[in-house]
């Protein structure tokens, strides 16, 4: 097998991890080390009518991330911590996740979890007092799921559409499907013994735009016992430019998704903070991680995973890291109570998006067995993606932003759009533009 | 023609596709072999496209070096020929020093650009001395 190839992509063999103690160890071990979840902080958060703070971070080193985990905790004050993982483990290239580590684990671009092992996941994880959560971005994240559960860790985030698509480039959808199905099998079984795994999905990136939604989708194989106790958190749309238009498509997600999901699911809406192509410059980067996070407290997100000054270099400092909370958290402020949004255009984006969706997901939602539903609507290009990683997405649609910096649909591509929604994007796109008609002053006309 | 793509490890498209989408906007046929590459499926498509005038390869999450450990191999064994340029986030981290483009030579890159701009004219240049040609190899493993 060559050291390169993800070879069990496509098979059915998952990669062993050697020596895990049992699930039901874990969930002692979980039980005993007595840390809230983050399903609770971000309940309690939203008690104290505060948007929950929570970085990236991930670097190579054990005692490096120790440190850093510290260092966001005690002067970041986050939260929600992250153990952001690394490239190599995210491709199951664990072979050169071992190398890098042993050769200079700076070079590596996140906390390599699987090689390291459970024992050190575990005093990562007492070490600090906020709950952890794995960010990566793994089309089949089975060994790095039971090594974070044994870790004690029980914030997972993924899906098998969402850490496909924009992660990889072949890894066919069942198989990722199938691989997360299992993952969300195992939270099940955690939740029959009395852990419940928050599970967060995520349907955009900014560049990677559009409905990479999964409203059922990634769940509807994850096995019944554990779905009504467990807590899905799902992300909105980042930050994008200040316009109502924008912020009220931010805020319209979490209905969209509410109405296919089972009563009795706990959603709490997460915002990134811009996610495309920062500025180099301090002080710009800091007007856009401001707006994004007083983007997340107008949208009524619970949770925004944070950005900072240096996003433009690489990988931040932790004083940067640490910087980037602080700021965000001025979004915060009671002082800010007066900026409000236009609850008008909100309602109607939101009443647009929900549209939108019901469009595109509906026809997938009726297919008998959901699973293949999923993978022939993207063979066709009905489910689709812009700037698709995967060549298992057709690609086939371009996103562009409309005069008020909202994001639109100007090529659609397969999707089943109909014809009052495909108009819209198109006037929505002209209007205001040079050569084209006048925009309304009133977005509801 | 010139062959496309991003590192092994790295799943980043859009900039991909951007590039593609330029190059053939001014004129260039592109094979793009898009995101998550490795070495061997850049040398494949080498052999496949003999024509093809270089390999360029972005990077952006940091990893390109441990992503490009076996290129110098696959230019000893003859099979990528022509030049092999590399652009993008070069390093891990936002403190950044020249070793990681000394680095990246000694691998066996031939171009290192520090934007995408300057793709067409290195591709212009190369033409008109008569491209392919590469730098000397430097046989790592014998060291």
């Amino acid at each position: 097998m060559s050291t390169d190839s993800p070879s069990s992509f496509g098979g059915d063999a998952v990669p062993a991890v050697p020596e895990l103690p049992t699930l039901r160890e874990s969930a002692d071990y979980i039980r005993k080390l007595g840390k809230p979840s983050a399903a609770e902080v971000l309940e309690s958060c939203r008690l104290a009518g505060r948007v929950a703070l929570q970085p990236r971070c991930g670097v190579g080193g054990h005692k490096e991330m120790g440190a850093l985990l510290a260092q966001l905790e005690r002067d970041g004050r986050a939260d929600i911590l992250t153990l952001t993982i690394d490239s190599h483990t995210r491709l199951l290239r664990f072979d050169n996740a071992a190398r890098a580590l042993r050769a200079d684990p700076r070079t590596l671009n996140g906390y390599p979890l699987v090689t390291h092992g459970w024992e050190r996941g575990r005093e990562l994880n007492e070490s600090v007092a906020p709950p952890m959560e794995i960010r990566h971005g793994s089309p089949d994240a089975r060994p790095l799921f039971q090594v974070a559960v044994a870790s004690g860790i029980t914030s997972f985030e993924g899906g098998g559409i969402s850490y496909n698509l924009p992660y990889s480039k072949d890894v066919p959808l069942a198989h990722s499907l199938e691989a997360w199905a299992e993952v969300d099998s195992v939270c099940g079984e955690l939740a029959g013994l009395g852990i419940i795994v928050d599970r967060e999905l995520f349907g955009t990136l900014t560049a990677v735009l559009v409905r990479v939604d999964q409203p059922g989708g990634e769940h509807a194989g994850g096995g019944g016992r554990g779905r009504r106790g467990r807590a899905l958190h799902l992300r909105l749309l980042p930050a994008e430019r200040p316009a109502g238009a924008g912020r009220g498509r931010a805020a319209g997600h979490p209905a969209a998704r509410r109405r296919y999901l089972p009563a009795g699911v706990q959603i709490h809406a997460v915002l990134h903070e811009f996610m495309g192509v920062f500025p180099r410059e301090r002080n710009h980067a800091e007007e856009l991680i401001f707006y994004g996070a007083l983007t997340a407290r107008l949208g009524g997100a619970s949770k925004m995973i944070t950005k900072t000054y240096q996003e433009a270099l690489g990988i931040p400092d932790t004083e940067a890291n640490v910087a980037g909370l602080r700021l965000a958290d001025i979004a915060n402020s009671e002082l800010l109570g007066f900026v409000s949004v236009d609850s008008g255009a909100v309602a109607e984006e939101l009443e647009w998006i929900c549209r939108e969706v019901a469009e595109i997901v509906e026809p997938v939602l009726e297919a008998r067995n959901l699973r293949s539903g999923i993978v022939t609507a993207f063979a066709e290009g009905k489910l689709d993606i812009p700037f698709s990683a995967s060549r298992h997405a057709r690609s086939e649609i371009t996103p562009l932003r409309d005069p008020s910096g909202a994001i639109r649909y100007q090529e659609h591509g397969g999707l089943p759009l109909s014809d009052a929604s495909v108009k819209r994007n198109r006037r929505l796109l002209a209007e205001g533009r040079p050569g084209g008609p006048a925009r309304p002053t009133c977005s509801r006309c | 023609m010139v062959v496309l793509g991003v590192a092994a490890s790295d799943s980043h498209a859009v900039a991909n596709h951007l590039i593609a989408h330029s190059l053939r906007a001014q004129g260039l046929t592109v094979v793009n072999l898009g995101t998550c590459t490795p070495v061997s499926e850049f040398a494949d498509a080498c052999e496949l496209y003999p024509a093809a005038e270089a390999v360029i390869i972005g990077s952006l999450n940091g990893h390109i070096h441990e992503d490009l450990h076996d290129l110098a191999d696959a230019k000893l064994q003859g099979r990528i020929n022509c030049p092999v340029i590399v652009g993008g986030n070069l390093s891990v981290g936002s403190a950044k020093d020249e070793s990681s483009t000394t680095r990246l030579y000694e691998l066996g890159v031939d171009h290192v650009l520090a934007h995408p701009d300057s793709l067409v004219p290195l591709l212009d240049s190369l033409r008109a001395v008569g491209a392919p040609v590469t730098r000397e190899l430097v046989d790592t493993t014998a060291r």
